[in-house]
C-alpha cells in the first residue's frame, strides 16, 4: 500500500517538468528585477526634465509593461495557452466584477483622474475637509499628507464625486485679510495706510495691485477686505507678515481695532440705568457675602 | 574704533581681499550689512537686511575685529585648507526678469526707436580661495517682487526695479550695487506703442566692471512688429560706448536658449 503510495508520487513528482517551471520561475524573478531597473533609469532620466508627477506616472508605467511581457514569457514556458487564459479571464471577469464593484470603480476612477489631471504629484489639494499634498496617485486611491504630518488614503471615486480644491496649480495667490475698524475713524486714510503697508512688504507683489474693499457695517466695527497677491509659496508666511505689520501700522497712527462690544441704551423715555458704586471688596465683605450665601 | 575707521575703504568688485584668521570684513553697500569672518576652520557671513530707504551711493569696507550683535543671522561654512584666506566679492544679475517702468508711460510713434538706460539691483557672490567657490550670495536690496501676465493664471514672477528707466544717461542714478542697462526699442508697427512698463530678460544678461567701478551688461533691443506679441528681443554683442572701457565679471546666469526667448517675447510688455 504504502509501497503504490510512493510510487505514484515519484511518478507524479517526475511527471513535472521542473526544467520549465525553474526556467519560468527565473523569467519571472528576472522581469522584476529588469522592470525596476528599467523603471528607474526612466524615471533618473526623466526626473530632471519633466514634473515629478509624469516621473512617476512613466516609472509605473515601464515597470508594467516589463514585469507583463516577462509574466507572458514565463507562463508560454510552463505550457500555458495564452487565449486560454484570457478566455478563463473573461468568464473570471464577470464573476469578479460583481464581487469587486468599489475597486473597479475606483480604478475606472483613477484612469479619469489620470486623462482629466486636476492634480499632480507634489500639490497641495483640498477634499471635503482633508488639505495636504498629494504623495501619490495611485490605481485605487490617492494618498495625502496632511500639513500635520498624517497619511491620508481617499479613494479615486470619492474624488470623481467630490469637489477639489487645488490650492497650488497657479503660481500667485491672493490673500484676504479681514480687518474692522472703529466707526470714529477715517475709511480713506485707513486704507491708504493698509496699502502702504502692502508696498512696503517684500511678499506682496506689486501687480496684481493690492485693493482695499469695505464689505460692510459690522455690530462693532467697519468691515474692510485687505487683499494681496503673494507667490503661492510666500502664502503662509505673507498671511503673517501682513497682519503684523497692518497691525503695528494701525497702532502707530492711533487708529482703532475694535473688538466686539455693546452698547446699552434703554430709550429716551425710559428712567436712566441706577448705578450703585461699591466698596473694593475686602475680607469682611467676602464674609458678608458667604453669610448671605448660606442664608439663603 | 578710531582705527577701524582709518581702515576704512571704498569696497571694489572682483578683486581679491586677504584676510587673517580671526579677521572680519565689514561691507555696507545697497541696504545691506555684510560681515565675513575668517577662522582657522571655517567662514562665517552675517548679513544684516537695512531699511530700504534712501539711495546709498558709497560702499563701505573695513577689516577689524567687531562682530554686530546675535540678532543678526550667522551662515557657516567649511573652510578648505587652500583657500590662503583670499576673499571676492562677484557682483549677479537677478535670476528672474526684473521688471522696468518710465517715469510716466512713454509712447513711441510707429517707426520710431527710443533708447533707455535702466539700472537694476544685483546680487553679491561672496567667493573664496583662488578658485572663487561661492559660499552664498546676497541681494543688494530687498527685491520686491511682480507678476507679469496675461492673467493670474498664465505668466511669470518677476522683480519689480526701484528704479525707473531714463532716457538720459546722466539721469540714470550710478551706484555700485545697480548695473545699467542700455535697452532700444524699435516700433516696427504702424500704430505708435505704448510702453507702461517693460520686462527685462536680466539672467540673460552678463556683467562688465568699467573703470569707474561701474557695471554695465550688453545692450537689449526689443523689436516691436505689429503688434506686442510678435516682439522680438536680442541681446547685443558688444557694450554701449558709453560704458567706457570695461572687464568682464560675471557670466549671465541663464544663456540665450530658444525657447526661453520665445516664453520672454509674450511677456515683455505684460
Amino acid at each position: 500500500m504504502l509501497n503504490d503510495i510512493e510510487q505514484g508520487l515519484t511518478g507524479v513528482l517526475a511527471g513535472i517538468p521542473w526544467a520549465q517551471w525553474f526556467s519560468s520561475l527565473f523569467l519571472l524573478v528576472m522581469g522584476l528585477i529588469l522592470g525596476s531597473i528599467a523603471a528607474r533609469s526612466v524615471g533618473r532620466l526623466m526626473a530632471e526634465r519633466t514634473s515629478r508627477h509624469h516621473t512617476v506616472m512613466v516609472r509605473r508605467l515601464v515597470f508594467y509593461v516589463v514585469v507583463t511581457v516577462f509574466v507572458v514569457a514565463a507562463m508560454r514556458e510552463v505550457g500555458f495557452s495564452l487565449d486560454v487564459l484570457l478566455g478563463a479571464a473573461g468568464i473570471l471577469t464577470v464573476a469578479i466584477g460583481f464581487a469587486s464593484q468599489t475597486s473597479a470603480s475606483n480604478m475606472i476612477s483613477g484612469l479619469f483622474l489620470l486623462v482629466e489631471k486636476p492634480f499632480e504629484i507634489g500639490d497641495f489639494i483640498e477634499v471635503d475637509a482633508t488639505i495636504g499634498e498629494v504623495v501619490g496617485i495611485d490605481m485605487l486611491s490617492v494618498k495625502l499628507r496632511t500639513p500635520d504630518n498624517l497619511y491620508v488614503r481617499i479613494p479615486n471615486e470619492t474624488l470623481i464625486k467630490t469637489q477639489v480644491v487645488n490650492r497650488s496649480r497657479f503660481p500667485i495667490r491672493r490673500l484676504d485679510l479681514v480687518i474692522g475698524i472703529a466707526y470714529a475713524e477715517d475709511i480713506e486714510a485707513v486704507s491708504a495706510l493698509l496699502l502702504e503697508v502692502a508696498e512696503r512688504e517684500p511678499l506682496c507683489l506689486e501687480e496684481p495691485r493690492p485693493f482695499i474693499q469695505v464689505t460692510g457695517f459690522g455690530p462693532s466695527s467697519v468691515d474692510m477686505q485687505f487683499s494681496c497677491w503673494v507667490a503661492r509659496e510666500n502664502l503662509l508666511e505673507g498671511r503673517s507678515r501682513l497682519m503684523i505689520s497692518a497691525k503695528r501700522a494701525l497702532d502707530e497712527a492711533g487708529i482703532e481695532i475694535p473688538y466686539p462690544h455693546t452698547s446699552v441704551y434703554a430709550g429716551s423715555h425710559s428712567e436712566p440705568f441706577r448705578v450703585q458704586l461699591l466698596a473694593p471688596e475686602s475680607p469682611n465683605n467676602k464674609k458678608d457675602a458667604s453669610d448671605v450665601e448660606q442664608d439663603s | 574704533m578710531e582705527q577701524e575707521s582709518e581702515s576704512q575703504r571704498d569696497g571694489v568688485w572682483a578683486q581679491p581681499y586677504g584676510l587673517g584668521s580671526g579677521e572680519t570684513q565689514f561691507h555696507e553697500l545697497g541696504h545691506v550689512q555684510l560681515w565675513v569672518t575668517m577662522l582657522d576652520m571655517e567662514w562665517q557671513v552675517r548679513v544684516r537686511n537695512l531699511e530700504a530707504e534712501g539711495d546709498p551711493f558709497s560702499w563701505i569696507e573695513r577689516v577689524g575685529h567687531v562682530l554686530p550683535g546675535q540678532d543678526v543671522p550667522l551662515q557657516r561654512f567649511i573652510r578648505s585648507s587652500d583657500d590662503g584666506g583670499q576673499l571676492t566679492f562677484l557682483p549677479a544679475v537677478a535670476d528672474r526678469p526684473t521688471v522696468i517702468r518710465p517715469f510716466q508711460p512713454l509712447t513711441i510713434p510707429a517707426g520710431q526707436r527710443c533708447l533707455i538706460y535702466v539700472g537694476t539691483l544685483i546680487w553679491m557672490k561672496i567667493c573664496v580661495g583662488p578658485e572663487r567657490r561661492v559660499l552664498t550670495e546676497v541681494p543688494l536690496s530687498t527685491p520686491l517682487q511682480t507678476w507679469v501676465g496675461r492673467n493670474t493664471m498664465e505668466g511669470e514672477l518677476c522683480y519689480s526695479s526701484s528704479t525707473v528707466a531714463r532716457l538720459v544717461l546722466e539721469a540714470v542714478p550710478k551706484r555700485p550695487w545697480r548695473a545699467v542697462t542700455p535697452v532700444t526699442l524699435i516700433n516696427r508697427g504702424t500704430g505708435p506703442l505704448l510702453l507702461e512698463r517693460f520686462s527685462l530678460p536680466t539672467p540673460l544678461l552678463s556683467l562688465h566692471l568699467n573703470e569707474r567701478g561701474q557695471l554695465w551688461t550688453p545692450g537689449v533691443t526689443v523689436e516691436c512688429e505689429t503688434d506686442m506679441n510678435a516682439a522680438s528681443l536680442r541681446v547685443d554683442a558688444k557694450l554701449s560706448p558709453a560704458a567706457g572701457t570695461c572687464r568682464k565679471v560675471a557670466e549671465a546666469r541663464e544663456s540665450l536658449s530658444r525657447g526661453r526667448l520665445v516664453r520672454a517675447f509674450d511677456r515683455i510688455f505684460g
